[in-house]
């Protein structure tokens, strides 16, 4: 039997999650992922996959990767040092970027220090107009000047962001030549080559973030791809990328932005995945780690995109799956403040030293000293057997919170949590607020680390009725970026009005794109499936200063059916805005076109049910809600599907416990979901 | 009786999601550009006496945190359940403060008894009246700023009042936009009395009913122990506008604070009388007054980011707002612009905190760049076009610790820009140059930060370019401990041609194809001795373009040669300057040329003199008498102005001769 591989490498450890091409079985790993050594983790994970499974690399047949060495390049700030080139006049473009500053209450508040600093910007002698043509062309004799006093400066990288580049980006190809002529070790990136879209900060900043991170992203995939070959594994890697899709890894040497957030994402296409699977169409992807949680709406199955996702202190400006980050952790630390009133986060002991429970050196209570106060942890091991609970060592730090407070240990230990869980509340009420969204509708489906131990408490103050527990909660990503589907996507700024010129215009620009897609999808990802091509446009009421993205059919551009694609609009911005102006004119900003192939689907195991009610392993005593009581203790893998169980309740399993609460019920569907649902009467 | 503080941080938490949540629901459902593109508008919470518990901070203007609905509460004497209610009238009972802001207000009820209420206002795109946009400078009279709306019901028992809204949609300039923006503003109050009903589920309806007391308790303990960080005494900061109306005289707010054990009093005895412009702010005298706590906010919430914000902050304060003064004007003087005044009276406030605790708040923020928006025709089309191209901002003040930020920041930092290429897009015209101004920082050894300058030619006939709320041409802000003031704003119409022209503090001004338009918002003051800057700090703002190598010599003794600090010459230089400034401590403050020009006639004993005089006066004569006062002032040959107030006593004495009617007030 061949086998379907996932891998996603996150800061403590590397996931793998294993599919058997025949079987349809799941199996999941975990390594310590090692930060250093690029593709050691992925080779240590293959030899543990055989020793464990006896899985040989040979036998490997699809494997997908995800990595956080671009993010980590930019926290960490361990790019190559980079010039940028813009048109004079306009050097400030990332200093002023869009003027609003991160708090606007703080006198204080500033923006991070640019990829690219102020003395590394050299204005151009050029110009291109907003219709596209050329004003000037770029002046050889200014960019030789700012070519060599980058250089002199120690530029490894330049990035050329020119206004209206999006339209015309000849004078910035032109720029190109003259570095590769004069400086041929330069790496270069041009803006209108990594996402050419009207607004300058937004595509100068993305650019600059590619520009930062392409020589380290490149590298580590040559590294890891010779690793895996003298590994054994024969097939080509794929890597996953920020738009949920996946692409050849060696594509990503070049386009290493399209990767950046690829793990949250693949852990949103994970998510899709199972909510598919149990038939429910709204989800909340909710994954909680050591530091932050990462939320995601998922609406009639498909997660929401955006761009202006972050990476580090950047937002990059590329189709991305939109994902929150809250600052709320299983390592977020208690705190009192000096009016008595318990804070929870955004300080977290993170994964090292980590929570004061897993005897690390982390003296603060977090959450999940918390949880293991309250007896909700320790009655099994953490992480594949990695971390052991030092009860005594929660009950201590937990303790200190009490003191201050002055209220009992388990008290506290449950304070710490409802706080924190009322922390979350409020973003995620945010969140559904900003999609106009009735968080009732929607599903929980939790995962990560800490994500199955806050579910309930977090569905009962959202009014959730509904929680999904994947079978492999600690793996989803790697589950995720193994069942994507090849992606990429494509865009042109039209800047049309919508009557006859404009959408015969946009013809054009449709029929550009299409070629664009296809190249790209037969010739660079060398797919020879059934391309799927889902064009929309980013349109707005003429004087409006944003727009929205509306889904267009493929007919209505070629026909020129300017009646549809008004329609879809209004109709578009009535669902999102709640009000529409048929009369009003309408503009085209962009036009836009995903293109995917299919993956070859796996075939997932459905099972018989055995309906009947769960035995527990044993009977342990949790507190909450104020009281002591006795909550049944279930191991995961031995839950059969059709078994069922009613909280207070802990599900072990080797990367993650699952928390049940009393109002809530629980049982194992034909995948081995865990559906949990809360009782009608449970407030 | 307080709830516990674990609930309290629950509570407080569950509030702020509604008040967000209600912020959202306005955002995405409003229509108005002033929503979408500059966040003007505020969503709340408030008890059933109107304070606000609960606030958004991530959208919305910042300018509303301690805004209290209690007067406009109170002037409905009965609710019903599904009632909404509604006034823009800034003269009654003082929420709203110009004619766009519409504000309303809907009581929730649980079990037939008023628990809270959801409010809310957006910064309509018209109001009617004598202008476009309701907002001009030059009005002098409410009435001309559009139809006022005194606090009434728009909706009775879930029934939308028609003959209010006929009225009010009958009067404005765009009633469909505009009721398009009240809908949202329902919506928003419907999603805000949602959440409560939901809060009160969760926590039950006393712990609710105590807990959003709690909450107002807790914000007004914070705020007390950051002011207490302030040493007990009485704190005096100025400030001035350059006109006090189109091409008027300087025009002065000034503020006495008094720290007294963690509470505060403003008196702002000794600034301008009440305007013959829309330059007022109207508090109403309100001592807690909504546009008197947003310098304060600032302030506490820079020294504690943790502070909770909400209106329990406004209760450690009290104000002495002298009637008839541009603080407190009386009806029906003209409100509209006090966009701008008010920013001088955040100003004035984190001045007086700066005095107060100057190693822990920065110098004076950039100022005076205007709001732009141009009206032009496109050529290919024959299509006029309106476009609102940029709010001309600038950086922070230096600190203690560090550079103000450069571009955006301090009390500025909410406004967002329009690309350049959206601009060229939209509107024919084409940008030269948009970026930071060199050498708009005020000098320090930790160097202000720079303003934003912008330039663009005009490509047709009778283009309007209009820009809002223009100021520091003539006066900066305020460099601290020998830090020196940023550089002023600057208007130009075809700068470095034969065709230059200065347009200072204009508001408005008609250009022509080839015609080109320089703006620049001042930059903000440094802090500390520039002369104790690094070296290389003040070479890479050179590199940066930041600083001219003449200013780096010139104000910062750095000698630059080819790019690199020459540190022979920068020691021999900086000890030569060193000694010509050896005159002690610093002062706290440097005001800058103008200003030090403008007092060395207008003393504060002709100030105090002054203010005293026109107090005895008419409302409506003052700002005449003052502008008298100051034309006899000028006349006066330079060896002959004492500055003790007796040249003021004296040209009052003759005016009052001159106008026997006043005598005879005077006398009464």
């Amino acid at each position: 039997m061949t086998y379907r591989v996932g891998v996603d490498i996150g800061g403590t450890f590397t996931d793998f999650c294993v599919l058997g091409e025949t079987s349809g079985d799941i199996k999941t790993l975990k390594v310590l992922s090692q930060p250093d050594k690029p593709g050691a983790e992925v080779i240590e994970g293959l030899k543990e996959l055989e020793r464990r499974y006896g899985i040989p690399p040979a036998d490997i047949s699809y494997f997908t990767h995800g990595t956080t060495v671009g993010v980590n390049t930019v926290i960490q700030r361990r790019g190559v040092p980079l010039a940028l080139f813009t048109t004079e006049g306009f050097e400030d473009v990332l200093e002023v970027a869009r003027l609003k500053m991160p708090d606007p209450y703080d006198l204080f508040s500033r923006r991070p220090e640019s990829l690219s600093p102020r003395e590394r910007v050299f204005g151009i002698r050029e110009r291109v107009l907003a219709d596209g043509k050329i004003d000037t062309p770029a002046d050889a004799e200014s960019v030789i000047r700012a070519i060599d006093r980058a250089q002199a400066d120690g530029a490894q990288a330049i990035v050329v962001a020119f206004l209206h580049s999006y339209v015309n980006a000849a004078n910035e190809r032109r720029v190109r030549d003259l570095i590769r002529e004069r400086s041929p070790e330069m790496s270069i990136t041009l803006s209108s080559e990594v996402w050419p879209v009207i607004r300058e900060y937004e595509r100068t900043v993305t650019a600059t973030v590619a520009g930062y991170v392409q020589a380290r992203v490149a590298n580590y995939l040559s590294t890891w791809q010779a690793a895996l070959k003298e590994a054994g594994v024969a097939c080509e890697p794929m890597i996953t990328k920020s738009n949920g899709g996946v692409m050849r890894a060696e594509l990503g040497k070049t386009a290493p932005i399209q990767m950046l957030l690829s793990g949250t994402a693949s852990g949103v296409i994970g998510a899709s995945r199972i909510a598919a699977q149990t038939g429910v169409s709204s989800v909340l992807s909710f994954d909680v780690g050591g530091t932050s949680a990462d939320v995601a709406i998922i609406h009639d199955g498909k997660p929401a995109f955006g761009t202006g996702e972050r990476v580090g202190d950047f937002q990059i400006h590329i189709p991305t799956v939109s994902v929150s980050s809250i600052g709320a952790g299983g390592g977020s630390i208690a705190r009192v403040d000096e009016f008595n009133v318990l804070k929870v986060g955004p300080e977290s002991a993170g994964s090292n030293p980590g929570p004061a429970c897993y005897g690390r050196g982390g003296a603060n209570a977090t959450i999940t000293d918390a949880y293991a106060v309250c007896g909700f942890l320790g009655s099994g091991d953490l992480g594949y057997g990695a971390v052991t609970l030092d009860l005594n060592r929660a009950h201590e730090v937990v303790g200190e919170v009490a003191g201050k407070l002055g209220m009992g240990v388990e008290a506290a230990a449950e304070a710490i949590i409802k706080v924190s869980v009322s922390g979350m509340f409020l973003e995620i009420s945010k969140l559904f607020s900003r999609h106009g969204a009735d968080p009732r509708h929607f599903a929980l489906l939790p995962f990560g680390g800490a994500g199955p131990m806050t579910a309930c408490l977090l569905a009962r103050d959202l009014g959730l009725e509904r929680i999904i527990v994947p079978p492999t909660p600690g793996v989803l990503a790697a589950f995720g970026g193994l069942v994507a589907d090849i992606r990429n996507d494509f865009i042109r700024t039209a800047f049309v009005d919508l009557d006859k010129a404009g959408l015969t215009s946009l013809k054009g620009h449709a029929a550009d794109l299409a070629q664009q897609a296809r190249t790209w999808l037969t010739e660079e990802q060398k797919f020879k499936g059934h391309a799927r091509l889902q064009y929309s446009a980013d349109m707005r009421y003429r004087g409006q200063s944003y727009e929205i993205e509306v889904p267009l059919q493929e007919a209505w551009i070629e026909t020129g059916n300017l009646q549809a694609v008004g329609n879809a609009f209004h109709a578009e911005h009535e669902r999102v805005y709640e009000h529409a102006d048929a009369k009003a004119p309408v503009q085209i900003v962009n036009l836009r076109l995903v293109v995917s192939g299919a993956s070859p689907q796996p075939k997932v195991k459905r099972a018989e049910l055995m309906r009947r009610a769960a035995t527990p392993v044993a009977e342990t005593r949790v507190f909450y809600d104020g009281a002591h009581v006795s909550a049944g203790i279930y191991d995961r893998d031995k839950l059969v599907p059709g078994e069922r169980f009613a909280g207070p309740a802990i599900v072990r399993q080797s990367d993650c416990t699952t928390c049940l609460v009393g109002g809530f019920r629980a049982t194992v569907d034909e995948f081995s979901n865990l559906i949990i649902t809360r009782d009608a009467s449970a407030s | 009786m307080s709830i516990d503080t674990i609930t309290l941080e629950i509570l407080k938490n569950h509030a702020r999601a509604a008040a967000e949540s209600m912020a959202f629901t306005l955002y995405r459902t409003a229509h108005a550009t002033f929503v979408k593109e500059t966040e003007d508008f505020t969503t709340g919470l408030t008890t059933p006496a109107g304070e606000t518990y609960a606030t958004p901070i991530e959208l919305g203007a910042t300018w509303f945190v301690g805004l209290n609905y209690g007067p406009v509460i109170r002037a409905i004497p009965h609710y019903d359940e599904g009632d909404i209610c509604i006034t823009n009238d800034p003269y009654s009972g003082f929420v709203c403060t110009h004619s766009p802001d519409i504000h309303i207000w809907k009581p929730i009820f649980h079990e037939g008894e008023i628990v809270s209420f959801s409010v809310g206002h957006i910064h309509h795109t018209d109001m009617g009246g004598a202008v476009p946009a309701s907002l001009s400078r030059s009005l002098t009279e409410v009435h001309q700023e559009g139809i006022r709306i005194p606090p009434t019901k728009i909706m009775t028992k879930g029934v939308v009042n028609q003959q209010v809204l006929d009225i009010l949609m009958a009067n404005v300039r765009a009633p469909e936009q505009s009721w398009g923006d009240l809908k949202a503003q329902i919506a928003s109050c419907n999603t805000g009395e949602r959440k409560v009903r939901e809060m009160i589920a969760k926590f039950g309806v006393a712990t609710f009913k105590q807990g959003i007391e709690d909450l107002l308790g807790y914000a007004e303990a914070q705020a007390r122990a950051i002011v207490r960080r302030i040493p007990d005494g009485a704190y005096q900061f100025a400030d001035y506008m350059d006109e006090d109306a189109v091409d008027g005289k300087p025009c002065r707010l000034n503020l006495m604070m008094t720290v007294k054990d963690g509470s505060l009093h403003f008196d702002f005895t000794g600034s301008d009388p009440q305007l013959e412009s829309s330059l007022n702010i109207p508090t109403g005298g309100d001592e807690r007054h909504t546009l008197l706590c947003v310098g304060l906010v600032y302030a506490l919430y820079s020294l504690d980011p943790t502070l909770f914000l909400n209106s329990g902050i406004a209760r450690i304060l009290s104000s002495t707002l002298p009637k008839g003064t541009m603080i407190n004007p009386q009806f029906p003087a003209a409100v509209g612009m006090r966009t701008l005044s008010a920013k001088r009276l955040q100003g004035v406030i984190l001045g007086a905190f700066a005095r107060a605790l100057p190693g822990e708040m920065p110098a004076a923020s950039a100022s005076g760049g205007p709001i732009m928006n141009v009206n032009t025709t496109d050529n290919r089309t024959g299509r006029r076009l309106m476009a609102a191209i940029n709010p001309m901002v600038g950086g922070a003040g230096g600190r203690a610790m560090e550079d103000g930020a450069d571009g955006s920041g301090a009390n500025q930092g909410f406004l967002k820009n329009t690309p350049v290429e959206i601009n060229e897009a939209e509107v024919p015209l084409r940008f030269e140059r948009y970026g930071l101004a060199k050498d708009s920082g005020g000098p320090g050894k930790h160097r202000g930060g720079l303003g934003t300058e912008m330039k663009f030619e005009v490509f047709a006939p009778n283009t309007r370019v209009t820009a809002r709320n223009r100021d520091r041409t003539v006066f900066a802000g305020w460099g601290m401990r020998g830090g020196r003031v940023g550089a002023n704003s600057a208007f130009w119409l075809n700068p470095g041609s034969n065709r230059a022209f200065n347009l200072r503090n204009t508001d408005i001004v008609k250009v022509g194809p080839g015609d080109v338009v320089y703006v620049a918002c001042g930059g903000a003051s440094g802090y500390g001795d520039p002369l104790e800057r690094d070296p290389r700090k003040v070479a890479l703002d050179v590199r940066r373009g930041y600083v001219s190598a003449d200013k780096a010599r010139e104000d910062y003794g750095v000698v630059i040669v080819d790019g690199a600090v020459d540190a022979a010459a920068t020691a021999s230089l900086r000890k030569e300057r060193k000694a010509e400034s050896q005159k002690g401590e610093p002062a706290i403050f440097d005001y800058g040329a103008a200003r030090d020009a403008h007092e060395a006639i207008w003393t504060e004993k002709s100030y105090a003199t002054l203010t005293k005089l026109l107090a005895a006066q008419p409302v409506h004569w003052r700002f005449y008498l003052k502008h008298r006062v100051f034309d006899a002032i000028a006349a006066l040959p330079d060896g002959e102005r004492k500055g003790d107030g007796s040249d003021v006593a004296r040209i009052f004495a003759k005016l009052i001769e001159e106008f026997p009617q006043l005598a005879a007030q005077a006398a009464e």
